[in-house]
């Protein structure tokens, strides 16, 4: 059996370069039009983070997606098995989701959000990947910043790149190779992570006890996941961003349960 | 079921070992994620590229004006995704966002649906649906008329984008009007193409002949590449900058680009031409520039050396705001990494008003580091062969200009029209080349001098987002004896028109072929992925039909576009058929270099050599040599406004896209931090600006950012629209445009400097 197929039990990861990143949203735009997102839905966020004094400045761009933890904290919390892991990336169906949110609190990245009582995030384009294809926003990127393949490889790949920039960028790192149980999104950051508020070690369990009793998960009513969106999803942020005492990150939107509307 | 059990098995392991007391709630989960897992395999994937047969067609992006090669995918009626043509030597297979963003503009819930015609006053904005047959009738007949009484030269044509050639020069060259113009000229790169004419002999053209493969460093005055997403462009600096060359960014703000470079100049707005004379300065007082080079290939030498004595890095550093030693580093660096090393000349460049002697200065310095033609330095870009459609003789040469004009050299006369008359934009009286400035063909809207323009067709141009002195421009509509829109939204100007005309997509119709001068010459085909929606039409079409009713019908032989560009295609051995079958793309053969001409120069200028001393310029009464002349400063409590690009965003074109104003819906003004301290403004404050004249702007967000200095302001272009019918755009941001009330005229080339005007801060009310 090829191990390189999809269906062995291969790692995947992706590369995310922010070092190369130059912040044109051609991922953003390629996620959202090929998956077909629903309007004002994105699963990659582009930022910047600025540091230091006219003239004595230096910037970064962010580009905040799904790390893909391999000990996946909103895997961990999932009532239904919606979000679970397959080759190393962190997939989600959105038919057993039931929107209770709790992988929207649980995440320590503030990846998923619930939209029209689902929840959704980046899934590693597995309709695109199953089919043969590479995911939207690396087939687009134009900066060389996003690849995809196989981990080992991009993991190598993510360390010769910080080699190379060491020079320029004295704290360049691999993010991503253990933290949450090893990311499949093998990040190279041209400085500390904590400059992209990227914690150092991400808590994956924290929430887990909040987790519903299978049993209610069970009897929940049509419309209890707009109700356990704001009760506990929404709580849950509050409360993790309280206990990390920072204020919410500027490029991130909220927990939002808004009615789909469609793209256009 | 393996794999599944596998890992369940591992994770129970692992949360018993970790929670302990869980156990029993994780075990019921697994038993619902193996029930999920059973349903996915049942169902079919509902992605679109299951929904049925996918077919893909090639055609080039006009989501902006660099023309990158694209694939569409459609599936049915429906297009789904637009991608990179690998293919195709400008995108290889890679998009922007905007052009990802090419299906959500075709499909904008705001698009012009019928032809109109005009019911209540102009401006007003109110129309009534007619058929094409009338709105063609009218128009024509207008057009007749005008052109009977004035003679077709007071029928000025304005286009840009994909669709402009058919107006702004097929259409125009055969009725006859020298008066066609496009934005893309004297608004964006007359400076350097005029500069590259006089300096080179031959001017840039639409794609920057930058040998990126092997450069080892990078000049750039302004130019912010990422935020001026063009797309090859990201991909050639991701690739220098991986094979470790090193940039040098001269910027008043902190691009994006900048903080990538490995030097950041924070240069005082407006001293640019000063920063590179003390450039030059150091290269030859240090001789670090390249002596056989400048042997064997420029002129002038001698008196560009006397010229720049004491343009020393201290003098410089006096006006430019700058470090004197990081002036002499950088021409160090740049030296260093010699010929391998060129200053990109930038797109945009029509700032001061004194445009094209800085320009010069620019490509002064390319020739000193002896990268004009060699690798990894800058190569010369070579136009494909191909005959044009065989019409017979136009009543007028073309000379509407535009970026993505081939490089070529300045023709020796201008061009007349049937009655005698060449363009009325001052070309050659007012200002001394050849080059055609739309702004300039306003005044004669308005003054009737040097003779009336009485009509004016504009297909794509926002006339009040990208022409400054909005006032004025408005004047001339009223003063309009007609005008006629084709458009594919009803932007701000299309109030100001009596006919309407609704223009289809670029993925819903076949386009003349494009031609690319590269360094691989090529020509890509464009063919439409769905038919036209509601009512609209190609470009091409409505060209055609006004042609047939303007008397023009031997021009127009051709019934339909696939013809025109089967008979030439058929001239290089192809057809739109073959083209299919290759990828959408025909490649040439390149000749980049000095060995690809032999014997002879590769430079058009009267000697063939390099003309660092211009004796055409010393003989109009210019400066042969550049020199530094101080523009304007700020008044008290005043910036200068400076205006850029943002990566989602092409022109005023595109704001109201769902897609990309879900991306960056509204613009907001850059304001240095200390700066905005000083007036209170806190970051995210809505403000409004008033400039010099008086005029406001539109109440827009404070940007309150170390990423500029504090003599200038920046606003991201094109927003502020306020047109009802953009119900995306309309009310967003502010426009700098408007607060453009005037420019400098570049007496070289004609193009209007925009930076000159200044804008305070007023605290705005909310909206």
């Amino acid at each position: 059996m090829n191990a390189n197929l999809p269906g062995a039990d291969t790692q995947y990861a992706f590369l995310l370069d922010l070092s190369r990143c130059i912040g044109c949203q051609g991922c953003v735009a390629a996620c959202t039009t090929g998956n077909e997102l629903p309007a004002k839905t994105q699963y990659i966020r582009i930022g910047e983070i600025v540091m230091g004094e006219f003239p004595e400045v230096s910037a970064f761009i962010s580009n905040h997606r799904c790390y893909h933890c391999a000990d996946a904290a909103c895997v961990n919390v999932c009532p239904t098995g919606a979000m679970y892991k397959e080759n190393g990336l962190t997939r989600l169906d959105q038919e057993p989701c039931i929107g209770c949110g709790e992988c929207v609190g649980a995440c320590p990245y503030e990846v998923p959000k619930l939209r029209n009582k689902k929840s959704t995030k980046c899934d590693g384009c597995k309709a695109v990947v199953d089919a043969g294809g590479t995911p939207w926003c690396v087939k687009t990127c134009p900066s060389q910043a996003l690849m995809y393949g196989v981990r080992a490889d991009i993991l190598a790949e993510a360390q010769a790149r910080v080699e190379a920039i060491k020079g320029r960028y004295p704290n360049a790192q691999v993010y991503g190779e253990t933290q949450a149980g090893g990311l499949g999104m093998l990040v190279v950051l041209p400085d500390s992570p904590e400059v992209w508020e990227l914690p150092a070690d991400p808590d994956t369990h924290a929430d887990a006890t909040t987790s519903l009793p299978p049993s209610m998960a069970k009897a929940l009513p049509a419309n209890f996941g707009f109700l356990s969106a704001l009760t506990l999803g929404l709580g849950a942020v509050i409360a993790r961003r309280d206990k990390l005492g920072r204020a919410p990150r500027k490029d991130s939107t909220t927990v939002i349960d808004s009615e789909l509307e469609p793209r256009v | 079921m393996g794999k599944v059990a596998l890992q369940i098995t591992r994770r129970s392991f692992l949360k018993v070992a970790m929670a302990g007391s869980s156990g029993m709630a994780m075990a019921t989960r697994q038993v619902r994620r193996a029930a999920a897992n059973t349903l996915r395999q049942a169902g079919v994937p509902d992605a679109w590229f299951f929904k049925g047969t996918i077919k893909s067609t090639y055609s080039v992006c006009d989501m902006c004006p660099w023309r990158c090669g694209i694939i569409a995918q459609s599936v049915g009626d429906t297009v789904f995704k637009i991608d990179g043509n690998p293919a195709d030597p400008k995108s290889r297979g890679k998009l922007c966002a905007r052009g990802q963003g090419g299906v959500s503009f075709m499909n904008d819930p705001d698009r012009l649906r019928a032809p109109m015609v005009r019911t209540g006053e102009r401006g007003e904005g109110k129309f009534k649906e007619v058929t094409w047959i009338e709105a063609l009738d009218a128009a024509a007949e207008k057009l007749n008329a005008i052109a009977a009484e004035y003679g077709p030269e007071s029928v000025a044509v304005f286009g840009h984008t994909a669709g402009d050639y058919w107006f702004a020069d097929y259409w125009a060259q055969a009725f006859g009007t020298p008066n066609a113009a496009k934005p893309s000229s004297s608004l964006c790169t007359s400076p350097r193409e005029e500069a590259a004419k006089l300096t080179y002999g031959f001017a840039i053209g639409g794609h920057e002949p930058v040998d990126w493969e092997g450069l080892k460093c990078l000049t750039l005055i302004g130019s912010h590449i990422g935020e001026d997403a063009r797309n090859t462009v990201m991909q050639d600096f991701a690739t220098a900058t991986a094979n470790g060359a090193k940039v040098i960014v001269v910027d008043p703000r902190f691009s994006t680009v900048a903080s990538k470079a490995d030097y950041w100049l924070p240069i005082k707005p407006g001293t640019d031409t000063a920063l590179l004379l003390a450039w030059i300065h150091v290269l030859i007082n240090e001789s670090l520039y390249d002596a056989d080079y400048v042997a064997e290939w420029t002129e002038g030498f001698d008196e560009l050396k006397a010229h720049v004595a004491d343009f020393t890095p201290e003098w410089a550093a006096e006006i430019t705001d700058l470090d004197a030693d990081l002036i002499s580093t950088t021409a160090r660096v740049m030296a260093e990494n010699a010929p391998q090393s060129v200053i990109m000349p930038g797109r945009h460049v029509t700032w001061y008003g004194n445009d094209t002697q800085r320009m010069r200065a620019e490509y002064i310095i390319n020739a000193l580091l002896g990268s004009v033609g060699r690798e990894g330095g800058f190569y010369f870009a070579k136009a494909p062969y191909i005959e044009e459609y065989p019409h017979p003789p136009f009543a007028v040469a073309g000379s509407s200009g535009g970026c993505s004009a081939e490089p070529g050299q300045e023709s020796a006369e201008l061009p007349t029209g049937p009655s005698g008359k060449t363009r009325a934009d001052g070309a050659r009286t007012t200002f001394l080349r050849g080059s055609t400035a739309m702004q300039e063909l306003i005044e004669p809207m308005i003054s009737g001098k040097p003779y009336p323009i009485k009509a004016l067709i504009v297909s794509g141009v926002n006339l009040l987002q990208s022409i400054p002195n909005v006032e004025r421009t408005i004047e001339a509509l009223k003063q309009l004896d007609f005008v006629l829109v084709i458009d594919v939204l009803p932007m701000e100007h299309v109030a100001w028109a009596d006919i309407v005309m609704p223009e289809a997509t670029i993925l819903e119709r076949y386009e003349e072929l494009s031609t690319i001068a590269h360094k691989t010459p090529y020509i890509s085909l464009r063919e439409p992925a769905v038919e036209p929606y509601y009512d609209t039409k190609p470009a091409w079409w409505m060209a055609r039909e006004i042609g047939l009713r303007t008397g023009l019908e031997k021009f127009f032989k051709w019934e339909t576009v696939e013809e025109f560009i089967d008979a030439r295609l058929a001239t290089i051995g192809s057809s739109i058929e073959k083209m299919r079958a290759s990828e959408g793309i025909i490649v040439q053969k390149p000749k980049a270099y000095f060995a690809d001409y032999g014997k002879t120069s590769p430079f058009h200028t009267p000697t063939g050599k390099i003309q660092l001393y211009s004796h055409e310029l010393e003989l109009a009464g210019f400066d042969p040599i550049p020199v530094y002349e101080p523009v304007e400063e700020p008044p008290e409590e005043f910036f200068r406004l400076l205006y850029g690009r943002h990566p989602v965003h092409t022109f005023a074109k595109t704001q109201n896209t769902p897609l990309l104003s879900e991306l960056y819906s509204e613009n907001e003004v850059w304001i240095n931090a200390a700066a905005a301290k000083k007036l209170k403004i806190k970051d995210g404050a809505t403000v409004i600006l008033e400039n010099q004249d008086g005029m406001e702007s539109t109440p827009v967000k404070a940007k309150v950012t170390e990423r500029i200095r504090p003599d200038a302001v920046y606003m991201v272009h094109g927003f502020g629209h306020n047109a009802e019918g953009l119900t995306q755009a309309n009310g967003k941001g502010a426009s700098d445009t408007l607060l453009q009330t005037r420019y400098a005229l570049d007496p070289i080339s004609g193009g209007a400097g925009m930076r000159i005007n200044f804008v305070r801060i007023k605290k705005g009310n909310a909206k």
